[in-house]
C-alpha cells in the first residue's frame, strides 16, 4: 500500500507529456543495492568467521586467562589463527592456476545445479530437487561412460547428452505432476530425491554397475573416451557451465518460452488469461532446471574419470539451492555465488589441511553468508546502510504455488 | 547495532572473569608462530619429541566424527602423533569427486605419509601413489592387486572374530534366534555378518544346536542402506527381536546403535563391532562382547614404519593372530566354559582349522 | 481534535511528491481529499499516519506540533487509518483482529478474547455498524470487512480516520450504506478525510473538499461546487464527463450466446442459462450488482473457465470449448475485471506487458527469440498513443497508478484487429482523465464494426458506453433495455424485483 514510497508517482511528474525513456532502470542501478548487500553480507560473514577460528584456536583460547594482563598475547595468538586460516582459504582456492582450476571445477556442477534450481525458481517453482536429479544424471552418463566402447568424443556426447536427459525425465516428472494434478512440487520433488537414491543404491548392488570381482557398491571408472577433454588442466564441463548459464540467460531473458516462464512464475493468472498454457509452463521449467541438474552430475563423473557411488553427489544438489538463493536466481548471479561457494569449498579444504580449521568453518562461513543476505535489513543494520526499499528476495514465490 | 554492543559486552565480562583468574604461564613465552601447525594435538601433556614428520589423513565423505571407521583411523593417526611426536595434517571430504583433490591438498601441504580412509578413495588414492613417489600412502579397508611400492592396503579379516562372536551368540542364546543386519551390502560390512553365521553354524554342528540367524543368508539379509539413521537401525532390530532373536549383531556403524537401543528396551543382548562398545558406547550393560577392527592399530603401524623408513607395500591384513582384529572382553554374565570355548576356537582360526569367511 | 498540516513538503530525491501543502480538518467534519491517482493524494496521508517521514513542514494536533516516527505514534495522537487494501488476517476472526497488536491477556498469557467481542459489540452498536465479533474475516464480504477496518481504528479511540479510497472495492449499496456510517461517526464527533476520485460521491458525503493536483493544493471548495468544476480542477484541464459518441452503425451478430450454463468449482450454478447476441458497432452493456454471475459469464467466454452447457459462436463458429489462447486468436480482446489479478504482471516492464498476449505473433518474435528492438518500438508507439504515464518502457508496470496500469491492459488489448471487446470493470479504480481517455476508446473500437461488451457494476460507466442494457441478476439475464430507461428501474432489475423484460431498442 506504500509503493508510493519507492516509486515516486509518475503523473505528477514535470509535463503531461510521458518522460524520456530511462535506460537506468535495467542498468546497474536496480541490482546495485543488492550487489552491495551481497558484498556487505560475504564480509559481516568473514568477520565473524574470524572470530570463531580464533575462539576456536587453542593456543588463542590459552591467552584468554590473561587477556588484561597481556592483552597483546590474545591478539597476536588470534592474529595468527585467522591470519593463517583466511590466508589458507584464499591461497587454497585461488593462490596458483592450479588451485583456480580446482576452484572451477568444484564451481562447475554447482553453477550448473544452481541454475536448475534458479530457473524454476524464476517460474514461481522451489526445485529442491537437484539432488536427485543430479544422481538420475550421473547414473545415466557414467553407465554408458563405462559400459559402452565408443570413439572418443562421440563416446562423451553421448554420455554427456544420456545424463542430461536422465535430469530432465527426473525434473519433468515433478514438473508434470504439478501440473496435472496440483501436486505441490517442493514434496514431489523430496520425494524423488528419495526415489533417486534408493535407486542409486539399488542398481550399485547389481554387477552390471559394479567392478568385476568386487562388490563393493562402486562402479568402475569410465572408459577414457567418454571424459571431458581439459584445456590447462581444467576440464571443458568448465566451459560447459558458462555456456549453460549464457543458455539460461538467453532462455530467461530473450526467448518466447522464458518470457512464458517469467509471466508464469510472477503472476500465473495473468499469464493464464493471457493465453499461456500453465501446465505446460511448470512442466517445462521442471525439464529444463532437472537437465540443468543432470548436467551438473554428469559432470561429476566425466570431468575426471571417475567412478559412480553412493555418495557422489555430496550435497551439491541442496547446496544449488543456497547459490541460486544468494545468486537471486538469476544466471549472473548464480555463476558468482556458485565460484564463491566452489572457492570456499576448495579453500575450505586448505584451511583444514594447512592451518588445521575445521571443515565446518567453511560451511559457517556460506551459511553465514546466505543468511545475511536472506536477512538484508539485518545487513543494513550493522553497516548502517540507507534502507533502499524494494525488496529483492526471492523466495517468497516458491511456497506459493 | 544495540545487539552487537550487547554481545560484545557478555563478551567482555566473560572475558574478565576469566581473567580475574588467569595468570600467565611465566615460563612459556607466547609461541604464537607453531599455533597452526599441530592445532589438535597441543593438549596432550606427556606427547613424545617433535620430529619432523608430517603424518596426514583423508576421511570419506562421513567424516572423522562418524563414530565408525573414519574416526577409529583417525586415533590411529592422534595416537601416532602421542606416541611418534608426528605432526598431523588431515582433511574431511564433503563428497566423492573431492578425493583427488584432497589428497594432493596434503600432499602440496608436506606432509610425508597419507592415510586415506574407505574403498571409495581407492582409484584416487592409487594415482596419487604414482604421482608422488616420495610419499608414503595407506588406505584403509582396501586392497589393491598389484599397488606401487609407496601404496599399502589395510584391510581386516573380521570374519575371524566375528565366526567367534557367532559362536558366543549361539551358545548363549536362550530363543535359539540370533539377528544381524548391515549397513550397505558390500564387503566390508558382510565379511562380519558372515564370519558370524558360520560361527552359529559351528556352534549348532558341535553342540548339535539348532540356533537360527536372522538378517543373513550368505548372500542377502537385512540393511538399513544407511551408516547415520539410528531409528532405521532401531526399527530392523525391533522386527528380529519380534521374531524371536535375542541376541542382536549390528554391523551399521552409528546406525547399529539403534540396535542396541532396540536390545536394551527389549532387554535382550547385543554385540558391537568396530571397537569395544563398552568404551565407545553407552550400551555396555547389554553387550556380550565387542568385535574390534583394529583400524587405529594398523593406521599407527602404517605411520610407524614410514618414520622408521621401513615402508612396504606389502598388504596389511588384520587377523586374530596379528592382533589385527579380536573380541573384546566377554561380557561376566557368559558361562566361562564359553569363554574357554572362545579361547579354543581362536586357537584353531589361527591354525587354519576352521573356515571364516 | 483540529488537526492542521502547514507547509508539508515530501521529496524523493530531486522529485518533489508534495509541495507545502495546508490542509485544516475540523473536529466532526467529513473532509474530502480529491485528485488524480499519482496526485500525492497516499504520500501525503503517509506522512499523517507516520509511515513516512515530512522533508518540511508541520502537522499540528489542537493547535500543539507533533512529529509522527511510526504508525503507532499517530494512533496515539488519535489518527486511525482505513488502507485501500485492508490488513486483515483472514483467518482470525472479527474480535481478534480488532485487538490485534494490542492483545489484551488475562493472566499467564491468556487472550482476553471476551474483552474483544465486548468492545466490538459496543463500538458497532455506538456507530451503527452491524458486524458479527465472532465471524471469521475471511467470509465476510468486502463491505463487511472494511466496517472491521473502520472499528479496529476506532477501538483505539480515532478522532480523525483516514478512509483511503474506501469505495474503489464497494458495490452501490455497499457504498450507500459506507457513507451512512461515515455520517454516523461525524454526529458522534470523529472526523474524517475521505480520500477519493470519485465526483458524485464528494458531493454526496463532502463538508468540504479539497484538491490535490500533482503534489499541490489547488483549492478547497464546498461541494455545492459542479462536478465540472470538481474536475476541472483535479485535471487541470476541461473534462467531459459525457462521452461523445454517435449513435451506433448495427452490424451482423459476431458473437451469439445459447443457454450458457456455468459451474462454479464449489458446484454452485454461477450462470444460468444466459443467451444474448452481441452485434458489431454497437456496445451490450452488462449491468448487475457484483457476483451475479458476470465474472464467470466472461471466463466462460474467454474459455478460462469450461461452461457446463450453451453454445458460444463467434461468427457461427461454436468456441465454448476454445482455450484462452484460441479465444484471443480468433480475435477476442479482453480487459480483465480484477487487472492486478489477471491482466498484466505487476513485475514485468511496461514494454513485456504491452506484449503479454502478443509475443509470439510474428511482429514479436522470430522462432524462439524475442524481437527486442520491436517490443520497445511498440512501446513506445502505445505509450505516446495511450498516454500512458511511466518513466519509460522498463519500468515495471506495478509501479505505476491504476489508471495507467489499465492504460497498459487497454493498449495491448487494442493493439491488434478485434471481432469482439469484452471489457470489465474497464475504469474501476481509475482517475478522472484516464476514464475519460479509455471511454473514448471503448467508443472508437465500437466505431470501427467491433462487437463490445462492458460488464460493469458503476451504473454511470453503462449509461455513458451502452446501446443496449442487459441486466444480470442471480446468474441470469433478466432484461435487455435500452439506455434511456430510468435509473430507478434498472436498479430494481439489479436487485432482483422486477419482471423479465424485454426492450429491443
Amino acid at each position: 500500500m506504500t509503493e508510493t514510497i519507492a516509486h515516486p508517482p509518475e503523473s505528477a511528474g514535470p509535463g503531461n507529456k510521458p518522460v524520456p525513456p530511462a535506460e537506468s532502470s535495467r542498468g546497474p542501478v536496480t541490482w546495485l543495492p543488492t550487489l552491495v548487500e551481497t558484498l556487505a553480507a560475504i564480509v559481516i560473514a568473514l568477520v565473524l568467521g574470524a572470530l570463531l577460528v580464533a575462539l576456536s584456536d587453542p593456543d588463542t583460547v590459552e591467552t584468554l586467562p590473561y587477556l588484561f594482563s597481556y592483552p597483546a598475547d590474545f591478539f597476536s595468538a588470534a592474529f595468527d589463527a585467522v591470519w593463517s586460516s583466511y590466508s589458507a582459504l584464499v591461497q587454497g582456492s585461488v593462490g596458483s592456476w592450479n588451485r583456480i582450476s580446482t576452484t572451477l571445477e568444484r564451481s562447475a556442477p554447482l553453477i550448473c545445479a544452481g541454475l536448475g534450481v534458479s530457473l524454476a525458481f524464476r517460474a514461481g517453482l522451489f526445485n529442491i530437487g537437484a539432488q536427485g536429479q543430479m544422481a538420475v544424471g550421473f547414473l545415466v552418463a557414467g553407465f554408458i561412460g563405462f559400459t559402452y566402447d565408443l570413439p572418443p568424443g562421440l563416446h562423451t556426447l553421448v554420455a554427456l547428452a544420456g545424463g542430461i536427459l536422465g535430469g530432465a525425465l527426473w525434473g519433468g516428472i515433478a514438473g508434470f505432476l504439478k501440473a496435472r494434478t496440483g501436486a505441490h512440487e517442493v514434496i514431489t520433488t523430496i520425494m524423488l530425491n528419495y526415489l533417486a537414491v534408493s535407486i542409486l543404491l539399488y542398481a550399485l548392488g547389481k554387477e552390471a554397475f559394479q567392478r568385476e570381482g568386487s562388490d563393493n557398491r562402486q562402479s568402475p571408472p569410465v572408459a577414457d573416451s567418454a571424459t571431458f577433454g581439459s584445456v590447462a588442466d581444467t576440464h571443458l564441463g568448465v566451459l560447459l557451465a558458462f555456456a549453460a548459464a549464457v543458455g539460461v540467460w538467453w532462455l530467461l531473458e530473450r526467448s518466447t518460452i522464458g518470457f512464458e516462464m517469467r509471466a508464469v512464475g510472477a503472476n500465473p493468472e495473468a499469464s493464464r488469461t493471457a493465453g499461456m498454457n500453465v501446465a505446460k509452463v511448470f512442466t517445462l521449467a521442471m525439464v529444463v532446471a532437472g537437465a540443468l541438474a543432470g548436467l551438473a552430475g554428469t559432470m561429476q563423473v566425466l570431468g575426471d574419470q571417475a567412478s559412480i557411488s553412493p555418495t557422489l553427489a555430496g550435497t551439491i544438489g541442496f547446496d544449488a539451492i543456497t547459490v541460486a538463493l544468494l545468486g537471486r536466481a538469476t544466471p549472473l548471479g548464480t555463476v558468482l555465488a556458485g565460484l564463491l561457494f566452489g572457492a570456499l569449498s576448495v579453500g575450505g579444504v586448505a584451511m583444514q589441511a594447512s592451518a588445521g580449521t575445521p571443515k565446518e568453518l567453511a560451511a559457517v562461513l556460506q551459511a553465514l553468508i546466505v543468511l545475511f543476505v536472506a536477512a538484508p535489513a539485518l545487513v543494513r543494520g550493522l553497516t548502517r546502510q540507507r534502507a533502499t526499499g524494494g525488496g529483492s528476495t526471492v523466495m517468497a514465490k516458491g511456497w506459493g504455488g | 547495532m544495540k545487539k552487537t554492543a550487547r554481545i560484545a559486552a557478555v563478551a567482555a565480562i566473560a572475558a574478565l572473569s576469566l581473567s580475574a583468574c588467569g595468570e600467565r604461564p611465566s615460563d612459556e613465552p607466547a609461541d604464537t608462530g607453531s599455533a597452526s601447525e599441530s592445532p589438535s594435538e597441543s593438549e596432550s601433556s606427556p606427547a613424545a619429541e617433535e620430529i619432523d614428520f608430517k603424518a596426514c589423513m583423508v576421511s570419506d565423505s562421513g567424516g572423522f566424527d562418524d563414530k565408525s571407521f573414519n574416526q577409529t583411523s583417525h586415533d590411529g593417526l592422534e595416537a601416532a602423533a602421542q606416541n611418534l611426536g608426528v605432526q598431523t595434517g588431515e582433511v574431511e571430504s564433503q563428497s566423492d569427486s573431492e578425493y583427488g583433490d584432497n589428497i594432493s591438498a596434503l600432499v602440496d601441504e608436506g606432509c610425508n605419509s597419507v592415510t586415506t580412509v574407505g574403498f571409495l578413495l581407492g582409484d584416487a588414492t592409487l594415482e596419487a601413489a604414482k604421482a608422488n613417489p616420495d610419499v608414503d600412502f595407506s588406505i584403509v579397508d582396501f586392497a589393491y592387486d598389484k599397488a606401487p611400492k609407496n601404496l599399502k592396503g589395510l584391510v581386516f579379516n573380521t570374519g575371524e572374530p566375528s565366526f567367534q562372536a557367532g559362536y558366543l551368540a549361539a551358545a548363549a542364546s536362550e530363543t535359539g534366534t540370533v539377528g544381524t543386519f548391515g549397513g550397505l551390502n558390500i564387503p566390508t560390512v558382510t565379511a562380519f555378518m558372515e564370519g558370524f553365521r558360520l560361527g552359529v553354524e559351528h556352534y549348532n554342528e558341535q553342540e548339535g544346536g539348532d540356533v537360527k540367524v536372522l538378517g543373513w543368508d550368505g548372500k542377502d539379509g537385512s540393511f538399513t542402506d544407511d551408516f547415520e539413521d539410528k531409528t532405521k537401525g532401531q526399527q530392523v532390530a525391533e522386527q528380529m527381536i519380534g521374531q524371536g532373536a535375542d541376541i542382536i549383531f549390528p554391523v551399521a556403524g552409528p546406525a547399529g546403535l539403534g540396535g542396541l537401543q532396540a536390545a536394551k528396551d527389549n532387554n535382550v543382548k547385543g554385540i558391537w563391532v568396530d571397537t569395544d562398545g563398552c568404551v565407545s558406547t553407552e550400551y555396555c550393560d547389554v553387550l556380550l562382547t565387542s568385535v574390534m577392527k583394529g583400524m587405529d592399530v594398523a593406521v599407527e603401524e602404517a605411520i610407524t614404519s614410514s618414520v622408521n623408513e621401513e615402508f612396504n607395500s606389502e598388504l596389511f591384513v588384520g587377523t586374530l593372530e596379528n592382533g589385527g582384529v579380536g573380541l573384546a572382553e566377554v561380557s561376566d554374565d557368559v558361562d566361562p566354559a564359553v569363554v574357554e570355548k572362545l579361547d579354543e576356537l581362536e586357537q584353531q582360526i589361527i591354525a587354519g582349522e576352521l573356515k571364516v569367511g | 481534535m483540529r488537526l492542521e498540516i502547514k507547509g508539508l513538503t515530501k521529496r524523493f530525491g530531486a522529485f518533489t511528491a508534495n509541495d507545502s501543502i495546508d490542509l485544516t480538518i475540523e473536529p466532526g467534519e467529513i473532509h474530502c481529499l480529491l485528485g488524480e491517482n499519482g496526485a500525492g493524494k497516499s504520500t501525503l496521508m503517509n506522512m499523517l499516519y507516520g509511515l513516512l517521514e515530512p522533508t518540511e513542514g508541520q502537522i499540528l494536533v489542537d493547535g500543539e506540533p507533533v512529529t509522527f516516527t511510526s504508525p503507532s505514534d499517530a494512533i496515539d495522537s488519535g489518527i486511525g487509518m482505513v488502507h485501500q487494501h485492508f490488513m486483515l488476517v483472514p483467518v482470525f476472526t472479527v474480535a481478534e483482529n480488532v485487538m490485534l497488536g494490542r492483545e489484551r491477556t488475562r493472566g499467564l498469557g491468556v487472550l482476553n478474547r471476551k474483552q474483544a467481542a465486548d468492545t466490538v459489540r459496543e463500538l458497532s452498536t455506538r456507530y451503527g455498524l452491524s458486524v458479527d465479533p465472532h465471524a471469521l474475516v475471511e467470509d465476510l464480504p468486502v463491505g463487511v470487512q472494511q466496517r472491521v477496518e473502520i472499528l479496529k481504528a476506532l477501538s483505539h479511540d480515532a478522532k480523525v480516520l483516514i478512509l483511503d479510497e474506501p469505495t474503489a472495492v464497494l458495490t452501490p449499496q455497499e457504498i450507500d450504506e459506507l457513507m451512512e456510517i461515515m455520517r454516523e461517526l461525524k454526529r458522534r464527533g470523529t472526523s474524517i478525510i475521505f480520500i477519493t476520485h470519485k465526483l458524485r460521491e464528494v458531493k454526496a458525503v463532502g463538508d468540504s473538499i479539497t484538491v490535490i493536483r500533482r503534489g499541490k493544493v489547488v483549492g478547497t471548495v464546498s461541494p455545492q461546487a459542479s462536478e465540472a468544476e470538481l474536475a476541472e480542477m483535479m485535471v487541470g484541464r476541461a473534462v467531459r464527463l459525457v462521452v461523445d459518441k454517435e449513435p451506433a452503425q448495427v452490424g451482423a451478430d459476431v458473437l451469439s450466446v445459447k443457454n450458457l450454463t456455468v459451474v462454479d468449482p464449489r458446484g454452485h450454478q454461477a450462470v444460468k442459462d444466459v443467451s444474448f447476441e452481441a452485434r458489431g458497432g454497437e456496445v451490450l452493456g452488462i449491468a448487475g450488482v457484483q457476483g451475479n454471475g458476470q465474472t464467470e459469464l466472461i471466463k466462460a467466454l474467454m474459455g478460462l473457465i469450461r461452461p457446463d452447457a450453451g453454445v458460444v459462436a463467434l461468427d457461427g463458429e461454436d468456441i465454448s470449448r476454445h482455450g484462452a489462447r484460441e479465444a484471443l486468436d480468433a480475435g477476442i480482446g479482453y480487459v480483465p475485471e480484477d487487472r492486478s489479478h489477471d491482466g498484466f504482471v505487476g513485475a514485468f516492464s511496461v514494454r513485456e506487458n504491452l506484449v503479454l498476449d502478443l509475443y509470439r505473433s510474428d511482429d514479436f518474435s522470430r522462432g524462439l527469440g524475442l524481437k527486442l528492438d520491436a517490443m520497445a518500438d511498440n512501446a513506445r508507439s502505445r505509450i505516446e498513443e495511450f498516454d500512458i504515464r511511466t518513466e519509460g518502457p522498463e519500468t515495471p508496470v506495478r509501479a505505476l497508478s491504476g489508471g495507467n496500469q489499465q492504460k497498459v491492459v487497454v493498449a495491448r488489448e487494442f493493439s491488434r484487429p478485434l471481432k469482439v471487446l469484452i471489457a470489465a470493470q474497464p475504469t474501476r479504480g481509475v482517475d478522472v482523465g484516464s476514464i475519460e481517455f479509455i471511454h473514448k476508446r471503448i467508443i472508437h473500437e465500437r466505431d470501427q464494426g467491433t462487437a463490445v461488451i462492458i460488464v460493469s457494476t458503476e451504473l454511470d460507466e453503462i449509461y455513458a458506453l451502452s446501446d443496449r442494457i442487459a441486466v444480470m441478476y442471480d446468474g441470469r439475464i433478466v432484461g435487455v433495455v435500452s439506455p434511456d430507461i430510468a435509473r430507478e428501474d434498472i436498479g430494481l432489475m439489479m436487485a432482483g424485483a422486477s419482471d423479465e423484460a424485454e426492450v429491443n431498442p
